[in-house]
């Protein structure tokens, strides 16, 4: 059987051929380097061999019937050859690492300490031969072999730190954790490389052996562990306490903390939830208290006024940026920036008039898209705040689509749904994000089964929702729902109101309108309500009711474009298949 | 099954009037095609399964449309049908005689389904319902059965049950050979633990000696004329267990004393099901049990890679016994990863019937034969959609394969115990 892998372990072998073949053409190495590259690997072998006669100790040659073999799975067949080149050149160090591969590859394990002796006599301080030794038993799965070479390694070398990143990975592996914590600061202490590989290592054991490592580098002194244990709390979970931890090592000269800093920053941007995104406001803000260069200062600043806005510290966000706005030293770049994020920030805060007059004051520092992208954002504030003749005066000069897509969401808050329908049209399908744009036509399909063309109570009701009253939005919703026909726009009402109280959580209000708003005259609206009927169902663990309401949804409604997803859900809630 | 018997009063407003593509006017019978027209090959399994649980009858048209099935035309069937999403036709009588003329010209057979089998799955009580190929489809397909384990198998529990399926258990007693790679793990500490814990309570010295005692009851069952279905590890580890009377073929760490350097010549294969002549792995760091095992997947010297298994195509008037267990709409088929992946052809007895191998390679995939009244059948590998199947995996959510060939072989298994029994030439 031949091999999956031709040349797993010789991706030199191409580079070689070219050098080899014109400059050697008479040569029978360069002979077999060409046999090699052709596929030809048992002529190859033959060739080698032929060196070998001759030339026992030839190393080349031997590397050469190394690798002719082992795509034809006779690795094995080395082992005369190997012998020889033994007893011929002792004191060959390639050789013994042909012998390695060959023993393992015979299942001549018990022959490995020997040739590993012999090794260690031609190489004498190295740690190689003990590495290869357990690489060959780790192949295996034979760690007690594996931990054994490593032991007689530190014996012999009288290094009890010796191979410690390979020992520590065999502790991980048993999950040993105070073990393989332990050695792994003897890796970094000897080579601080290792830290990302002790991070990532150590990273992935369980949450119940988390404490245990937190503890035994506690223990430990220097600044290795310390730094070792930022790295770990950072990935698991609590990158504020990690970043308190960190405090306590900025001590140092100033490009150093900058280091650390910047090195945590890079640990804290693995997530965007809310501690990550403190911690890296925090994290930022001490960077730009250490940076000299004033652009990059204001830069710091800057993304660290975006780190806390995202993070919901407003009051910190606006303090980074009036620091920016006060110093004059930085650029007009950052400014802008800083301008556009703090208008941001007041609109979500929902100081409107403030945001509208940062943007008069600072119209000239900004680009053309973001003011123009500002304004609508100040518009569509004011316009959830019920100033609908404010907003649309706002974009009266604004001719882009997404304008006009925001007007015609203006329109739909003043309840004249004519209106909306034709401005979204005229807009298109691609005017602003693709959430907008996918909103609108969530919206467009909500009121095309509604006869009226204006119905403000609607207009209000999806004013609230955009002002992020839900609850009120959903009471909303359903008190026009009811009071219109059956199949026109009630049973979508009420659904799109139930979906609103599902979102919140509020699960009684929601399986009652999703009940409500299956309507025979209003049959797609039904199907879905079931639907969403049945999800309410499976994720409140009513499995037999949900069963029943997909069942009904199922067989009533046969030819809906849901029903695949019903059937997948029944399979859910039947434990049918796994729960996603 | 929920909602099973209701008739077309309850169906709705629409209800079975609807167009749609598994809902119809009333009609004597449906036809269910297993060819490449179904929408869902696994589901069919357990709709006709659920026929025969009503009291109804069904009848099995080998290779005919994919090995289609003739279930009856009620309200019950249809509304099944429509609920699992299984494509149905609706045949008159006239159809179908038409369809049984087409079946005595050709290598076709129609065989009747009269009884569901009571099926048994063989699990430790704390297995995951989704680590274990037969438990999802059975599941997946909407059929009942009951999980037992050693407790009740030497019990004599066996004796209520038509059909038993074992999966990824080591009768050896040497917990899959894991127990030196995987030590402290979390899984195997629970299982060595809950292993020793019931050989104790069941008065025997270790866990290799109790769990070749289930094996024996095991082969019993088969002999008595139970229908036995193993995949993965079960299947070579039970015939090692069953030929090792004589011999002590498990590593100290199982029972106390070390293999017995001589336990391949001692191996008593008279007493296994389908194997013999087997060289065993002496050695206790390699997971590996025999070379009965064609791929060896966890010996990284020895493994083979995977390629793509045949079903042999049998005679389906001759050898109806086979031909049920290989109806399927693909005859060739993706192979998969399994403790035991494969069977070398030089272990198997002459007796053991092959129903699917790799081409040019010396394993087989799938085989069957009998013993006594009943039958066993072997299927290599642990999840025909997962080939690669690591411990950890994520479950296979087989709603996401409903046209499975490989799971499809597992559930012809099912279905052939509920076969009429006849004269069989095999």
């Amino acid at each position: 059987m031949s091999s999956r892998f031709p040349f797993p372990r010789f991706p030199f072998l191409g580079l070689l051929c070219c050098w080899a073949v014109p400059a050697m053409a008479q040569d029978p190495l360069s002979r077999a380097f060409d046999l090699e590259r052709r596929g030809s690997y048992a002529q190859a072998a033959e060739i080698y061999r032929g060196v070998l006669r001759d030339k026992p100790g030839e190393v080349t040659a031997l590397l050469g019937l190394e690798r002719a073999l082992t795509p034809l799975n006779r690795l094995v067949e080395v082992l005369p050859a190997l012998q020889a080149a033994i007893r011929a050149t002792p004191g060959a160090i390639p050789v013994y690492g042909v012998g390695l591969r060959v023993y393992a590859a015979a299942n001549l394990m018990d022959s490995l300490p020997g040739l590993v002796d012999a090794w260690a006599r031609a190489a004498p301080g190295d740690e190689t031969p003990y590495r290869e030794w357990a690489s060959a038993a780790l192949q295996r799965r034979d760690r007690p072999t594996a931990r054994r070479a490593f032991q007689l390694a530190r014996e012999r070398l009288n290094r009890p730190d010796a191979l410690a990143a390979e020992m520590a990975q065999l502790a991980a592996a048993e999950e040993d954790w105070p073990v393989a914590t332990r050695e792994w600061l003897r890796a970094v202490r000897q080579l601080p490389g290792y830290r990302s590989s002790a991070t990532a290592t150590l990273g992935q054991a369980p949450a119940r052996a988390r404490p245990e490592i937190l503890a035994a580098l506690e223990k430990e002194s220097g600044p290795e562990a310390a730094r070792l244990s930022v790295d770990l709390r950072t990935r698991w979970g609590d990158p504020l306490g990690a970043f308190d931890a960190l405090t306590r090592l900025l001590t140092g000269p100033a490009p150093q903390q900058i280091d650390l800093l910047q090195g945590f920053l890079e640990q804290a941007r693995i997530e965007s939830t809310t501690p990550y995104l403190q911690a890296q406001a925090r994290a930022l803000e001490a960077l730009a208290e250490r940076w000299i260069n004033a652009p990059q200062r204001a830069r710091y600043r800057l993304d660290a006024a975006r780190a806390y806005a995202d993070a919901g510290e407003r009051p910190a966000a606006r303090r980074m940026l009036t620091l920016i706005a006060n110093d004059s030293t930085s650029g007009p770049a950052v400014a802008a920036g800083a301008t556009g994020t703090l208008i941001d920030l007041l609109v979500k805060e929902g100081k409107v008039e403030e945001a509208g007059r940062q943007l008069d004051r600072y119209r000239g520092a900004l680009l053309v898209d973001e003011y123009l992208r500002l304004r609508r954002a100040v518009a569509a504030r004011w316009a959830q705040g019920g100033d609908l003749a404010r907003a649309e005066e706002m974009l009266a000069a604004d001719s882009s689509v997404e304008a006009l897509a925001l007007t015609g969401r203006f329109r739909l808050y003043a309840g004249d749904l004519k209106a909306a329908s034709e401005q979204w049209k005229t807009a298109g399908a691609f005017a602003g994000t693709r959430e907008e744009s996918t909103e609108r036509a969530q919206l467009l399909a909500l009121i095309q089964p509604i006869q009226e063309d204006t119905l403000p109570a609607l207009g209000e009701a999806l004013r609230l929702l955009d002002a992020g009253d839900s609850l009120k939005a959903a009471a909303a919703f359903e008190r026009v729902g009811v009071g219109l026909p059956p199949d026109g726009g009630r049973a979508d009402l009420l659904l799109f109101a139930g979906r609103i109280y599902a979102g919140a959580g509020v699960a009684a209000e929601a399986e009652r309108l999703f009940r409500a708003a299956v309507q025979p005259d209003a049959p797609g609206t039904a199907a879905a309500a079931l639907l969403e009927l049945g999800r309410l169902l499976v994720a409140t663990e009513r499995g037999d009711q949900a069963v029943a309401v997909l069942e009904q949804m199922i067989l009533d409604y046969p030819g809906s474009a849901l029903v695949p997803q019903a059937r997948r859900l029944l399979d859910q809630a039947r434990n049918a298949v796994p729960r996603t | 099954m929920a909602g099973a018997g209701l008739g077309l009063g309850l169906l709705g407003p629409r209800g079975l009037l609807s167009a749609g593509p598994s809902v119809h006017r009333a009609a004597p019978y449906l036809l269910i095609p297993m060819d490449d027209s179904q929408a869902d090959h696994l589901k069919a399994y357990g709709l006709t399964f659920r026929v025969l649980e009503r009291g109804g009858r069904a009848e099995w048209f080998l290779n005919f449309r994919g090995g289609a099935f003739l279930v009856p035309g009620d309200g019950a069937t249809t509304r099944d049908a429509a609920l699992a999403g299984v494509t149905s036709e609706p045949v008159s009588e006239g159809q179908v005689t038409d369809i049984k003329a087409q079946i005595q010209q050709q290598n076709m057979d129609a065989v009747p389904l009269e009884k569901p089998p009571k099926i048994a799955v063989y699990a430790p009580p704390n297995a995951s319902p989704w680590d274990d190929a037969v438990t999802m489809v059975l599941n997946y397909a909407g059929i009942n059965f009951e999980k037992i384990w050693d407790e009740e198998v030497v019990g004599k529990g066996l004796t209520k049950y038509d059909w038993l399926h074992l999966h990824h258990e080591d009768f050896t007693g040497q917990y899959s050979k894991f127990y030196l790679n995987y030590s402290g793990a979390p899984w195997l500490v629970d299982m060595v633990q809950r292993n020793t814990a019931m050989a104790r309570q069941l008065g025997f010295p270790n866990v290799p000696a109790q769990k070749r005692a289930v094996a024996e009851e095991i082969r019993g069952f088969v002999n008595r004329g139970g229908f036995l279905f193993a995949m993965c590890t079960a299947t070579e580890t039970l015939d090692l267990a069953l030929a090792s009377g004589r011999a002590d073929i498990a590593a100290s760490y199982a029972d106390g004393s070390p293999m017995d350097p001589d336990a391949t010549r001692k191996m008593d294969w008279s007493q296994a099901l389908a194997f013999q002549g087997a060289q065993l792995e002496l050695s206790p760091n390699i997971p590996s049990f025999s070379d009965i095992d064609g791929h060896q997947v966890n010996s990284l010297d020895r493994r083979q890679p995977l390629g793509a298994f045949k079903l042999f195509n049998f005679s389906a008037k001759i050898d109806p016994v086979p031909a049920m267990l290989v109806q399927c709409h693909r005859d060739v088929i993706p192979d998969f990863y399994g403790l035991t992946t494969s069977f070398t052809k030089s272990t198997l007895k002459p007796s053991a019937t092959i129903l699917a191998d790799e081409p040019g390679a010396p394993w087989a995939k799938y085989i069957h034969g009998e013993l006594g009244q009943g039958t066993w059948t072997f299927y290599g590998g642990h999840d025909p959609e997962d080939p690669q199947h690591q411990i950890g995996d994520p479950p296979t959510d087989l709603s996401l394969h409903p046209h499975s060939p490989g799971y499809r072989l597992i559930l012809n298994n099912v279905l052939f115990p509920a076969a009429k029994k006849r004269e069989l030439k095999t």
